[in-house]
């Protein structure tokens, strides 16, 4: 166990990182991710608000979708990364990383309702099928959909969303009936993986975590997530600062490595290329699937790199081969 | 955990077979416990001399990156190459296959600085 923004979290279980990360590839397996925050906002202005608060453009979804979206600085760095559950027409769930909930609530309002409820995300290939046992009605909510569904007499809900790469639903249930449902999930046959996991698991689908890829003094832009910017808004905290950085053009891009051998990069090791400095490492680890060192870096666009070129990753005075690569790093692209 | 009676330790979580003047040298069950998976190790180089506490490779876990550090002064004669591409045998066998090097001791070395079975199994009690 490890202390993560507030929580005790298992870093793994007894079968180890690596194991359960294949089986999140391979099979199902369950995160207890309670300690991502909930912020419930309510009533007739509620969506008006989070418009104006947050990045994306709520209009390009509706009533019972989920969108991915940032909390941005008026200098158009990136205070948070969020998902909003769009429950029902005046209810929206904000759920920020657990040691942001409070910096979030400040921009938004709302009330933290994090302690309410656990929340179960089953990820895998196999996920649908395995939670199926424990309940249809949440099984069948489509990539991206929120829903409420009952289980064992408790309102719930449930979205189509994860990060790991894999297919997968996150499951909120009420506090009351926590351990019992994580009980039924692993009686489903699904395998509980730690932080570990969960963090190659993106890193290798090339998410980006807070205070690695995004953070102060790191725009969407920057971290190639220009999508999550609602551009046919008028207005919303940073517009001013990333529309003045998209005529510019991004001064650094996030790139993906993968070394040529298996030693894991490391975030803080440098990247060169011709023995000159041109990028930062900002998460890094060993690849399961790939069995190479990966990582995701921010690289200077002066430097005018492709993807595919050989850079090398100096870490504890080290050089290590590696290349660049369009994240995702798995799947492995065709043209690779 | 698992701590063989015919080996000695070192503080930093190694173990060394002593044959003669020569010793075989790994990391503790305890030690490849607590990094984790391990994932990658940077052997040593054959016919580098090392001094007591020196470096003597790198282990890396999904977690993090340990070094391995000389039980005992000497030159490193040989080096368990099976874990380039194979490095999760340390986990699964870290007194056998997972060995990670050998050493011939410089003279005059005593191996009984080393701590005993009963003297590292107090170190990681509790």
């Amino acid at each position: 166990m490890v202390p993560f923004g507030g929580w005790e979290m298992p870093l793994s279980y007894p079968w180890g990182t690596v194991a359960e990360h294949r089986s999140c590839r391979e099979g199902a397996v369950a995160f207890d991710v309670s300690h991502l925050g909930t912020v419930r906002i309510e009533g007739a202005g509620a969506l008006a608000h989070l418009q104006l608060a947050l990045s994306n453009d709520l209009r390009k979804i509706s009533t019972g979708r989920a969108q991915y979206t940032h909390l941005l600085a008026e200098d158009g760095s990136v205070t948070d990364d969020i998902i909003v559950w769009w429950v029902d027409d005046q209810r929206f769930d904000v759920m920020p990383n657990a040691s942001n909930t409070s910096r979030v609530m400040a921009a938004i309002g709302g009330h933290d309702v994090t302690a309410e409820r656990a929340i179960i995300a089953v990820q895998g290939p196999q996920a649908r099928h395995r939670l199926a046992t424990v309940s249809a009605e949440a099984a069948a909510v489509h990539r991206f959909a929120v829903a409420p569904f009952v289980w064992k007499g408790a309102a719930c809900l449930v979205a189509g969303t994860g990060y790991t790469g894999e297919d997968g639903l996150e499951c909120a249930v009420p506090a009351e009936v926590a351990e019992e449902f994580w009980a039924a999930v692993q009686a489903a046959g699904v395998t509980p993986a730690g932080l570990g996991a969960r963090d190659t698991l993106r890193l290798e689908a090339g998410l980006p975590l807070h205070g690695h890829e995004l953070g102060p003094g790191i725009t969407p832009l920057q971290a190639g997530l220009g999508w999550v910017v609602g551009w046919d808004k008028e207005e919303f905290t940073g517009r001013a600062a990333l529309v003045e950085e998209k005529v510019a053009g991004p001064a650094r891009r996030l790139r993906g490595l993968v070394a040529e051998g298996r030693q894991p990069l490391r975030d803080g090791a440098e990247v060169q290329s011709n023995g000159h400095m041109v990028g930062v490492v900002t998460s890094g680890n060993f690849s399961p699937m790939r069995e190479r060192g990966i990582g995701l870096a921010l690289v200077e666009a002066d430097a005018r790199l492709l993807d595919g070129d050989a850079i090398t990753v100096v870490q504890r005075g080290r050089e290590v081969p590696a290349n660049l690569v369009r994240p995702p790093l798995w799947p492995v692209r065709e043209e690779e | 955990m698992n701590i063989p009676d015919d080996l000695r330790y070192s503080v930093d979580h190694e173990w060394v077979r002593i044959d003669g003047t020569r010793v075989r040298v790994g990391i503790t069950d305890y030690a490849q416990d607590a990094l984790g998976d391990i994932v990658f190790v940077q052997l040593p180089v054959v016919g580098s001399e090392v001094a007591v506490g020196g470096p003597l490779g790198e282990v890396e876990s999904t977690k993090s990156v340990s070094e391995i550090y000389a039980p005992l002064a000497g030159t490193v004669t040989a080096v368990n190459k099976a874990l380039a591409d194979g490095p999760e045998k340390i986990n699964q066998d870290p007194y056998g296959d997972g060995w990670i090097c050998e050493v011939e001791l410089a003279p005059g070395t005593d191996p009984g600085t080393l701590l005993d079975p009963a003297a590292y199994g107090e170190l990681t009690a509790g």
